[in-house]
């Protein structure tokens, strides 16, 4: 039995800008969904027969299987009337919805995985940041995360010590705040929402508000591609696929402590959908 | 020349991948193909009427075929990556550009399946796709009793190029390359040439570079 | 029981096919492996999954003497330990972190591994060595009565292309099974290509048995 933490959590099921009137099956936490775009502007999704609750926000729509009892989160920065809205397209992995969000969260493997890019192997260290389960939001937070990278953005003209923020709002979505190369001060936002399709296989939909007057949307869109798709081929091989939350069956680090964080607040909400609990 | 070119696009790596391999400068125009369809759009449309990448254009030559602008670059720049005078080694670079289609067909298909949400009978693809592993590992591994590495002569061709992309990323499809022992040395043979880019799904050899921890664990 | 199904020598590999400073994915009974020959050419096995976060370390590569993890840069030893994880290159990792080595060893081409040690060298085949290593779909049995030869020990011996050829075994599932070739040594290059087709004739055969199985 899926417990109701993970039947009244938010999950995105399609881009709005891709909606069809005729209907669309999907997967959501194992079952068969149809999700309904109408020219009307009023999307719906329906399950067994059952219409869902729904909320378009963040170029995406949202569904839950059960009666939520909080509000889908908001992410107020995103508002700003400057920034380019960024729908990166979904992607399909298999691995469990938990893992994607956790590999996300993690830039220790910058320099292996996005060689060049956000990271170096010249550089491959983690200096210490702060990790809190935010109480009063239900959130987890990291924040005065640092690290050297080669090209941060699209944007970033050469290589420079990024400062990054990162907040889960819900089990399977992840937001990072990070050092926005043409404007000090500003944060770029880049989002990892993630759907549930089983407790192995999710679709990963990618979304950005950036500060970019320069780059040519499409460019934009390619380098989360490309950021994503070098992700997958790890993501895909892991073992076990369902994220251990027993403690003995991987080793972190201090660099790992959001990890630890995420998989702790998971643990506390009984948050078990693509999870391990015992190692086997 | 302009390459229209889409990041996640195997076909699109290749001319990537053979321009940097010969130090031939490419001018990159980004084609929201996923999510965006642009390939499908007009205005790529009037360029290639089949509605697909690659697509190059250099003066008024419009080149829409990737073994054909492989062939188009190498002659250019990099006769030698290209079979000329010996009929059997002509035969066969035809023959493995030819093969490079039923790579994309199949392995490139069930990726799409697996990856974007594209339709597609996947069990058909991967069986195709496997069929077509299994004909390449047979070759290369006579190849190698031959003392040869790459797919035709020598020297690395068009061939290889034209095949390496689709066959490095059919995991992408869940198709696992662990059975093929002679693919897997053919794919490190050409992933340490000189010039050699990655694209995503297909990491570089982290080995080649300098070790940065070489004084720590001697 | 359990001691001895693992302290038994498999086939896994054809030695030629691990380059110096390259790493393999490959299977025992007990489950995927990685096999990795170092910069200096010693050969060393271990579990296929990092300790830190489980990624397949047969995607990982080999610096000098050490196999590293492709997703955070992990680096272990040939005795299985933890050397230098990047993210914290000050710190020395404590003894704990192991990938779990295992026992490998080389004969006839072959390359042998366990999960424990056995007591005993592996199979000797006089005067023969590895061909190549393909993998069937279909069940030992299917193979053998494919092929109709005769069963050695654990190895089905048959004649393939005109050479006395040795197939050994190992099944990665009822229906699956990694295939290791022996010939004659010294062989002229002719002959082998023609084993190699005979074997890949063997391969249809026996999965065409198995599906009308």
């Amino acid at each position: 039995m899926t417990p109701d933490s993970v039947r009244n959590a938010w999950y995105p099921v399609g881009l709005l800008s891709d909606l069809n009137p005729d209907g669309k099956e999907s997967l959501l936490l194992g079952e068969t969904i149809t999700i309904f775009g109408s020219d009307m502007g009023e999307p719906r999704v329906e399950c067994g027969g059952r219409g869902l609750p729904v909320v378009p926000r963040f170029g995406h729509l949202w569904t839950s299987l059960g009666a939520p009892d909080k509000d889908l989160f908001t992410i107020p920065e995103a508002d700003h009337p400057d920034r380019t809205l960024v729908d990166v397209g979904v992607v399909r992995v298999k691995c469990s919805p938990l893992r994607a969000v956790e590999n996300f969260l993690d830039i220790a493997h910058f320099p292996f995985v996005h060689t060049d890019i956000l990271g170096a192997e010249s550089h491959p260290e983690v200096s210490d940041y702060q990790v809190k389960i935010r109480d009063d939001v239900d959130e987890v937070w990291a924040t005065k995360v640092e690290f050297y990278q080669p090209q941060a953005a699209k944007s970033a003209g050469g290589g420079i010590m990024t400062e990054y923020m990162y907040r889960v709002p819900t089990p399977t979505c992840s937001i990072l705040y990070k050092t926005c190369p043409p404007r000090p001060g500003e944060w770029d936002v880049i989002a990892l929402f993630v759907q549930p399709l089983t407790e192995d296989l999710c679709d990963v939909w990618p979304w950005m508000a950036l500060f970019d007057d320069e780059s040519a949307m499409t460019d934009l869109i390619h380098f989360q591609q490309l950021i994503f798709l070098q992700d997958r081929s790890i993501l895909e091989s892991q073992i076990p696929k369902r994220l251990p939350l027993d403690p003995a069956m991987e080793t972190p680090t201090r660099a790992d402590l959001t990890s630890v964080a995420y998989r702790r607040w998971l643990k506390r909400q009984n948050y078990t959908y693509g999870a391990q609990l015992v190692a086997g | 020349m302009i390459l229209y070119d889409y990041i996640l696009s195997p076909s699109c790596y290749k001319l990537r991948l053979l321009a940097s391999l010969l130090d031939v400068p490419l001018e990159l125009r980004a084609v929201d193909f996923h999510p965006g369809r642009e390939h499908k759009g007009a205005a790529l449309l009037a360029l290639n009427p089949a509605g697909c990448l690659p697509i190059l254009v250099d003066g008024d030559l419009v080149l829409t075929e990737s073994a054909a602008i492989l062939a188009y670059l190498a002659a250019q720049s990099g006769p030698n990556w290209l079979a000329d005078g010996d009929p059997q080694a002509i035969a066969l670079q035809q023959q493995w550009l030819s093969f490079s289609h039923r790579l994309a067909e199949a392995l490139g298909g069930a990726r799409l399946v697996e990856m974007l949400h594209f339709d597609g009978d996947l069990e058909a693809l991967q069986s195709d796709g496997i069929a077509a592993l299994r004909e390449l590992e047979a070759a290369l591994f006579t190849r190698r009793i031959a003392g040869g590495t790459f797919l035709v002569g020598d020297m690395p061709s068009i061939a290889d190029i034209a095949c390496f992309p689709y066959v490095a990323l059919a995991p992408d499809g869940s198709i696992s390359l662990d059975p093929y022992p002679s693919i897997r040395l053919w794919m490190r043979a050409l992933r340490s040439l000189p010039g050699f880019i990655e694209m995503p799904g297909i990491h570089r050899l982290h080995e080649l570079a300098p070790d940065p921890f070489a004084k720590d664990l001697s | 029981m359990a001691i001895e199904t693992e302290a038994r020598w498999v086939p896994i590999a054809v030695s030629c096919d691990i380059l110096d400073g390259t790493v393999i994915p490959a299977r025992l009974p007990t489950g995927p492996i990685a096999v990795w020959r170092s910069a200096s050419g010693s050969l060393y096995a271990n579990g296929d999954r990092c300790p830190h976060r489980g990624m397949r370390l047969s995607q990982g590569f080999v610096r000098g003497e050490t196999l590293s993890c492709i997703y955070h840069g992990w680096r272990f030893g040939a005795d299985g330990a933890c050397q230098k994880i990047p993210a914290h290159p000050k710190v020395s990792p404590p003894k704990t972190i192991n990938c779990g080595p295992l026992p490998v060893t080389e004969a006839n081409g072959v390359v042998w591994g366990a999960a424990t040690s056995p007591v005993d060298a592996p199979d000797q085949f006089v005067g023969h060595d590895a061909l190549r290593s393909l993998v069937v779909a279909a069940s030992t049995d299917a193979i053998a009565s494919a092929c109709e030869g005769e069963w050695v020990g654990e190895a089905i011996a048959v004649t393939l292309g005109g050479q006395n050829t040795i197939l050994l075994l190992n099944p990665y599932g009822p229906a699956e099974v990694l295939v290791i070739a022996l010939v004659p040594r010294g062989l002229t290059a002719p002959d082998l290509v023609r084993v190699s087709t005979a074997l890949e004739a063997l391969r249809r055969s026996a999965e065409a048995v198995g599906e009308a199985a």
